[in-house]
């Protein structure tokens, strides 16, 4: 049996075609990219190395740092939104309710919709003349408040926010909700027989368990919301004045309008650096000791 | 049982169905926060500009498919409609086939690196695929096939393989070593044995994989709207995002339009959202 689950040649034919596509065109493009991040090249004329200047004329460019800032803000955000609300959501259908799957289903489902529809229902909704926002203030006698949300650089990061919030927080439930239901129910039978209130229970029974799939539920959050890119594109552009502008859509710009692949690439790395260094900086802050139960 | 212990049992008897309702109450209300903006989609795609305008929330006073003609015929929707098609069924096709073999190899067969290189294929959860669209790009113009769907089909194909090969490979795990070994006693060879009987019974996962796959490569901006350039070979939301430039006043073609590129999506999700929500979360739950 071993003979034929060791066969070299099979192992070869079942694992090598993934692993040369992964290889080729995942892997090998990072090494290429940090290569070409040290270049000025529009990739046809020769292209003119130049060292880590792009790099140094990244922090000198005030529309990156902006991109920079508003990807912080979209980070802190996103995070601020979608832990608590989730949780809460979560915590609510765990509760032993009727119909919880219809509910859960219902939530995940602005997830598996394309970005770019998302985006676009949204700039009818913030509409300035016929948008169902400024209708729905209207009628309740708030029309001093109605606007172009999209065109007020004050606002516009926070309506893009509450679009991601509105697409992802069913998706974040349901990834809470099913580490609550890994923890043992013997658990709950015994916090009741002692008498502890919901409150309680979820303090010190299912947070403390499921802390470890909220760091990792923190990390993918982090990470997605620096790489948020089609709902910006189409809603705002970046703008107005790069108001929205972040660092996947300047980089688009960058590389792809003003053929500046170089300084494009460079922008790349940063991205990868940041998403690296979240994912550490959330280990340090969320260590937590594995529980036995 | 004293009065006082009676009111008591009552008091908290009532506390608990007023909690009981408030939490049904919050939970509707967040089912029709995301229920009623695809709602008012699909209404508002059956109104006339000037509907939207007047009445932008109750029903249409027609139904008319006025805007569904003019996103087909001025939009072009589906040519982009089929370019999505033929873009997400190569990718979905391409990488189920190579991530179940890989997945197999990894999980069953003896070999010393077969951890190595789950570890290796698991990394590629943590690059964003920003790190790789410019050197792509690079590399797809010397080859040759910028501007054709191959260019969207690779990147979404090998970005595919983390998620795909951790949801296979842990499904693979389980299956009891008897069943191959029975069919090695009867001299099928490994080929027999992996198209015949692992696949077979590995169905659930690969639909998972699937599924996944098909949303992610469907609803996809960015490596259409950088690999291609011809109008002709444009994906749906590349077409959306042009159609907004061009007819930026016809809001309810525009409207019919976001239909037609999300009730794919919705159809696959109503049929199959157990496989969705457990592939899409999968990635997220293996710490």
């Amino acid at each position: 049996m071993n003979k034929v689950l060791g066969d070299k040649k099979t192992i070869a034919v079942f694992a090598l075609p993934a692993f040369l596509i992964y290889f080729v065109f995942a892997l090998m493009p990072i090494f290429y990219n940090i290569y070409i991040s040290l270049f000025r090249t529009d990739l046809m004329s020769p292209a003119v190395f130049v060292g880590l200047e792009n790099y140094t004329n990244l922090l000198k460019d005030t529309t990156f740092k902006k991109a920079l800032v508003n990807n912080m803000l979209m980070v802190a955000g996103s995070l601020i939104a979608h832990l608590p609300l989730a949780l809460f959501l979560g915590n609510l259908l765990f509760q032993k309710v009727k119909g919880s799957h219809f509910f859960q289903t219902v939530f995940f489902m602005p997830s598996v919709i394309c970005g770019v529809a998302v985006g676009l229902l949204w700039t009818f909704i913030y509409n300035s003349e016929f948008g169902l926002l400024n209708k729905l203030l209207e009628t309740m006698g708030l029309g001093n408040l109605t606007q172009a949300w999209l065109a007020n650089k004050r606002v516009v990061l926070f309506c893009v926010i509450i679009v991601v919030m509105w697409q992802f927080v069913g998706y974040h439930m349901v990834i809470q909700l099913a580490a609550m239901k890994n923890v043992p129910e013997a658990l709950y039978e015994s916090a009741r027989i002692d008498g502890a209130s919901k409150w309680v229970q979820f303090r010190f029974i299912t947070f403390p368990l499921i802390k470890n799939i909220l760091k990792i539920d923190a990390v993918l959050i982090v990470t997605g919301s620096l790489k948020y890119y089609d709902l910006i594109a189409v809603m705002t552009g970046g703008g107005p004045n790069h108001a929205t502008e972040l660092m996947s859509t300047y980089m688009f710009y960058q590389g792809f309008r003003t053929l500046k692949y170089g300084y494009s690439a460079a922008i790349g790395i940063v991205l990868l650096l940041l998403c690296i260094f979240a994912l550490f900086l959330l280990n340090k802050v969320f260590k937590s000791e594995p529980y036995e139960y | 049982m004293n009065i006082r212990g009676e009111m008591y049992i009552m008091n908290s008897s009532l506390r608990e169905k007023i909690i009981e309702v408030l939490k049904y109450i919050v939970l509707s209300a967040f089912a029709i926060t995301c229920l009623y903006p695809i709602l008012w989609l699909f209404l508002s795609s059956f109104k006339t500009n000037d509907e939207l305008y007047i009445n932008p929330w109750g029903l249409p006073e027609r139904f008319q498919i006025k805007n569904y003609i003019s996103a087909i015929v001025d939009g072009k929707i589906l040519t982009y409609f089929l370019n999505s098609v033929i873009i997400a069924v190569a990718a979905v096709v391409i990488a189920v086939f190579f991530s179940t073999m890989v997945s197999y190899a990894i999980a069953r067969m003896k070999w010393k690196l077969s951890k190595a290189a789950l570890n290796i294929f698991m990394l590629g959860m943590m690059i964003p695929v920003y790190a790789t669209i410019v050197p792509l790009f690079s590399i797809f113009n010397k080859i040759g096939i910028l501007n054709t769907h191959m260019a969207v089909i690779i990147p979404h194909v090998a970005f595919s393989f983390p998620m795909a090969i951790f949801i296979l490979t842990g499904f693979l795990a389980t299956i009891p070593g008897e069943l191959e070994e029975a069919a090695v006693m009867d001299g099928c060879s490994m080929y027999r044995i992996f198209f015949q009987i692992i696949m077979p019974i590995s169905k659930s996962s690969i639909v998972t994989v699937a599924v996944v796959v098909f949303i992610n490569v469907w609803n996809d901006l960015l490596l259409p709207q950088i690999f291609l350039t011809d109008q002709s070979k444009m994906t749906l939301p590349v077409g959306l995002a042009e159609f907004q430039g061009q007819y930026s006043t016809d809001y309810a073609s525009m409207i019919a339009a976001v239909v037609i590129t999300i009730i794919p999506s919705i159809i696959v999700y109503i049929l199959l959202h157990k496989n969705i929500m457990e592939g899409m979360v999968a990635g997220a739950l293996k710490g």
